[in-house]
């Protein structure tokens, strides 16, 4: 959990530090970014000052390292960074098939401020009338800023691009090897021009493929000579043939703006002088690096200069799933396009994974953060297709057995989690579910395999022994003595005599309930257990005998629920109906109102780790203070809302915190 | 020592990565004449639970649990082996799989029977050595020498393992205890004690040290004459 917050509020603010402003900048984001984060900067600010965030333990340390690691000045505000943190900041991502961007954009309130903080970095700063552009050393990272706007672009070309070889041979890159069967097809295209192919080949070849390299700074037009007249398969043949080849980009058409020939040179300049060693800046490897990052960094610089100068092609503001799922009140939010667009856009392009989708059907994606007076609340929500959502809407019919709440008392338990799906619904879809995934690959087989889990499986019969609902209450640790041999020395000769010792194990105290119609299989399996002495009858229950553990299990079957749990007093009391319920209204609402519901009371746990289980006294100490300061976990999902599917995980505010954004920090000072 | 490499008892340990802890002993009572007895024991019973769990399945973080068969096929295999070794008589051996101990008593005629032992358990077990320890007894010079070297490649080996299984010998302890016949008039290593009669010299520690070097169990025994 503390890892959670910390990467949450780290990831938040470093964000926000690398890149922020006032005037809201979500129309510069371009309406086909695949992933968009806002973090509103003035939601926070309401929440805490400036002032406050710098003198917490988190802005000092912010400031100190930024000092001691990165050498730059003393920066005793985030205000100093030159962002207008009033404004909302936003990162997106955009990805096609050659390059993904990732984008960090936000609002200027001091440019001058960014100028130093960049400034003290050591790179060069391009100056174009009011803008600024930054370069990292092999501009792979590129920022651009003005008195309104800071957008930093971090582009990574990919390679399953400049892996082909029509594009290696378009920016001039060296010839991968490519698989035997590759080769021989493009060879029997051009085995007509073999001969003549060969024999300006050959010498090509047989040099050392550094000197051919070195000589052909202008080796486009060479190869252009030499295959001149022999048309397109040829050109493409004698490049594949003659790995040595390298050609300057010349294809790619040159962005007019000054900047971008300082990206260009930036990249090829700065590369050049990041590797000492002439052996390795020989090498084909680099030198296709150093093309295929001057590439990138001249797109990074169209985006930039697009972005700058208002003329990219549509904004996410008219991408309505975006717009309906924006809320002002949220301090963070996330929006993903669609979930299995952004997985196939990252999945290996390998043959083996097509037609494979693992996400197939799932579309947009959305979680918020909202930092409330009484609670801190992340709720996300995922949009399905119809299909699926078909079948997510028949799987979630059933409801908890309303029952499970008679043998529930809050006041005892530490957590609980519940869910409820239909198991008859759920056999009955899975066949489709499967098809989804697996579709077009194998069709015929998995049409044949989900028709033959039909037949086989009785989806009715399953669903009437488990039917689908479960609830599973943690009511918390207990120890249990243990013995064990060991052996003691005498004084005398040091002889060794066996003895016997005891030592606590902890164990879990729990309650399971299970929803069932059908008892025969049950009742047949404990007559079994109870002749074989497995099983042991105890009037109305029953306990589970494991050789060698020393926890207990009791079980049950009362009014079409199977009861199983570590105490046997509980059971007792649930089978003769003297067991004292108590459920207040909101664990009703969440428990029978939702598919899934968890509860978890950290507070409650706190004191009952036992110190073995910790080791030294200062970690329990630690351990409880941590869980002391934590207020009470609820998760659920909601009902399916046409084909969205959302839940909510939520952390109450104790009663004396100011606001859940100070008190977030004052959890996280506690755990440092 | 034989007890380090023995597979059976490595696939306990392995077994037994959920356990905090375990106990290796090793006694050798040596005779005025040279020769002796040694009882090598493995204790996992205080962690008896949770080797009982482990033993139900199949395998654990990658490490294949042995069945009850398996070790006691094991354990067998090493008694015979025993057997068959110069010098070495009166093998016995006894498996309590309801507490998981384990150990393996026999009589040598000269000390060095257990270095021959050692090394040949330990090359028919296919096992790399991680460490080297040789035992010497003079009755000439009444000096019982305990000359270990640690081996870097227990380090490595260990390093290998996975943090889980790493965990294990943390809580791990290694005794050894050497009996004599003669008092021992000195004892060279600062971490054994002497015992009440001065017949037996114990020295308790950590597997850990052993593991990473730290602690270093050579002993140079000298006997009164």
């Amino acid at each position: 959990m503390n890892y959670f917050f910390k990467s949450a509020i780290t990831g938040a603010f470093l964000l926000g530090t690398l890149s922020v402003n006032a005037q809201d900048l979500v129309r510069k984001i371009p309406a086909d970014a695949m992933a968009v984060a806002t973090i509103k900067g003035n939601n926070f600010l309401e929440l805490m000052s400036v002032e406050e965030f710098n003198s917490t333990f988190f802005g000092k340390e912010m400031f100190k390292k930024l000092k001691e690691e990165q050498n730059k000045s003393n920066y005793a505000s985030v205000e100093d960074f030159g962002f207008n943190l009033a404004s909302s900041f936003y990162y997106y991502n955009q990805t096609n098939d050659s390059v993904s961007y990732n984008c960090f954009l936000a609002p200027v309130k001091n440019a001058a401020q960014l100028d130093k903080l960049f400034g003290e970095s050591g790179k060069k700063i391009i100056t174009n009338g009011k803008q600024r552009t930054f370069f990292n050393a092999d501009s792979t990272k590129i920022a651009r800023w003005d008195d309104e706007m800071f957008l930093m672009v971090l582009a990574d070309g990919r390679s399953a691009y400049f892996d082909r070889p029509e594009i290696r041979q378009r920016f001039g890159m060296s010839v991968l090897e490519l698989p035997q069967e590759a080769v021989s097809v493009d060879s029997t295209a051009t085995v007509t021009d073999a001969t003549m192919d060969v024999t300006n080949v050959e010498p090509a070849v047989e040099e050392p493929k550094q000197k051919v390299r070195s000589k052909k700074k202008s080796s486009y037009q060479s190869k252009s000579k030499k295959t001149k007249g022999k048309g397109k398969k040829t050109a493409k043949k004698s490049n594949r043939k003659k790995p040595v080849v390298r050609t300057v980009p010349v294809e790619e058409p040159m962005v007019e703006y000054a900047t971008a020939d300082a990206a260009a040179d930036a990249a090829v300049a700065v590369a050049d002088s990041a590797y000492s060693s002439v052996e390795y800046q020989d090498s084909p490897y680099y030198k296709d690096k150093i093309i295929q990052k001057s590439i990138v960094a001249r797109w990074s610089t169209k985006i930039l200069d697009e972005a700058f100068a208002g003329t990219n092609q549509g904004s996410i503001l008219k991408n309505a799933d975006f717009v309906k799922n924006t809320d002002p009140k949220a301090e963070a939010t996330i929006w993903l396009a669609g979930v299995e667009k952004l997985a196939n856009a990252y999945m290996p392009a390998t043959p083996y994974f097509k037609g494979f989708n693992f996400l197939s059907g799932y579309g947009s994606a959305n979680a918020k953060l909202y930092l409330e007076e009484k609670s801190i609340r992340i709720s996300s929500a995922m949009t399905f297709g119809n299909e699926m959502g078909s079948v997510l809407r028949k799987i979630q019919q059933r409801k908890l057995n309303k029952t499970f709440l008679k043998y529930v008392n809050e006041d005892k338990l530490i957590g609980y989690m519940a869910y409820a799906i239909d198991t008859k619904a759920y056999l009955q879809e899975y066949p489709k579910l499967v098809s989804q995934i697996y579709g077009s690959m194998y069709a015929d087989e998995i049409g044949m395999a989900t028709d033959l889990f039909s037949l086989v499986i009785d989806e009715e019969a399953i669903s009437k022994v488990v039917k689908g609902d479960v609830m599973f209450v943690f009511n918390g640790l207990s120890q249990k003595e243990v013995s064990y041999k060991s052996y003691d020395y005498n004084e005398e000769n040091f002889e060794t005599t066996e003895v016997m010792k005891t030592k606590k194990e902890t164990l879990p105290d729990f309650l399971a309930m299970i929803s069932t119609e059908d008892t025969r299989l049950l009742n047949k399996l404990i007559t079994y257990g109870v002749k074989k002495e497995v099983v042991k009858s105890k009037n109305s229950y029953y306990e589970l005998s494991i050789p060698k553990s020393p926890l207990a299990l009791y079980f049950a079957i009362k009014d079409g629920i199977i009861f199983i749990g570590t105490n046997g007093t509980e059971m007792e009391q649930i089978v003769s109906n003297t067991y004292q319920a108590k459920v207040s209204g909101r664990h009703k609402t969440a428990l029978l109102g939702n598919n899934y519901a968890a509860y978890f009371s950290p507070k409650r746990l706190a004191g009952k780790i036992p110190a073995e289980e910790l080791g030294s006294p200062s970690k329990v100490e630690k351990a409880n203070k941590t869980l002391n300061a934590l207020g009470d976990i609820y998760m659920k999902s909601y009902p399916m809302n046409s084909n969205t599917f959302s839940g909510e995980i939520s952390m109450d505010t104790p009663a004396d915190q100011k606001n859940s954004l100070k008190y977030l920090f004052s959890v996280m000072e506690s755990l440092k | 020592m034989i007890k380090r490499n023995l597979r059976y008892f490595i696939l306990i340990l392995l077994a037994s990565v959920f356990s905090s802890c375990f106990q290796i002993i090793e006694e050798i009572n040596v005779a005025a004449n040279g020769s002796g007895t040694v009882n090598l024991t493995v204790n996992l019973s205080a962690s008896k639970t949770k080797v009982a769990s482990i033993m139900l399945l199949d395998s654990v973080n990658g490490y294949k649990v042995p069945s009850k068969q398996k070790i006691q096929k094991e354990m067998d295999e090493v008694v015979a082996y025993l057997r068959n070794s110069p010098g070495i008589s009166n093998v016995k051996k006894t498996v309590d799989l309801e507490n998981y101990i384990a150990s393996v008593s026999f009589a040598f005629k000269n000390i060095s029977n257990i270095n021959n032992v050692n090394q040949n358990v330990l090359k028919k077990m296919k096992i790399k050595a991680v460490s080297n320890s040789s035992y010497t007894f003079s009755p000439e010079t009444n000096t019982f020498q305990r000359s270990y070297a640690h081996t870097k490649e227990a380090l490595l080996e260990y390093n290998k393992l996975k943090p889980e299984v790493k965990n294990v010998f943390k809580e791990a302890s290694y005794t050894s205890i050497y009996r004599f016949e003669k008092p021992v008039s000195s004892s060279s290593n600062p971490l054994a004690k002497i015992s009440k009669t001065k017949k037996a010299v114990m020295l308790n520690t950590g597997m850990m040290g052993l593991i990473n070097g730290k602690t270093n169990i050579s002993n140079k025994i000298i006997l009164s004459k």
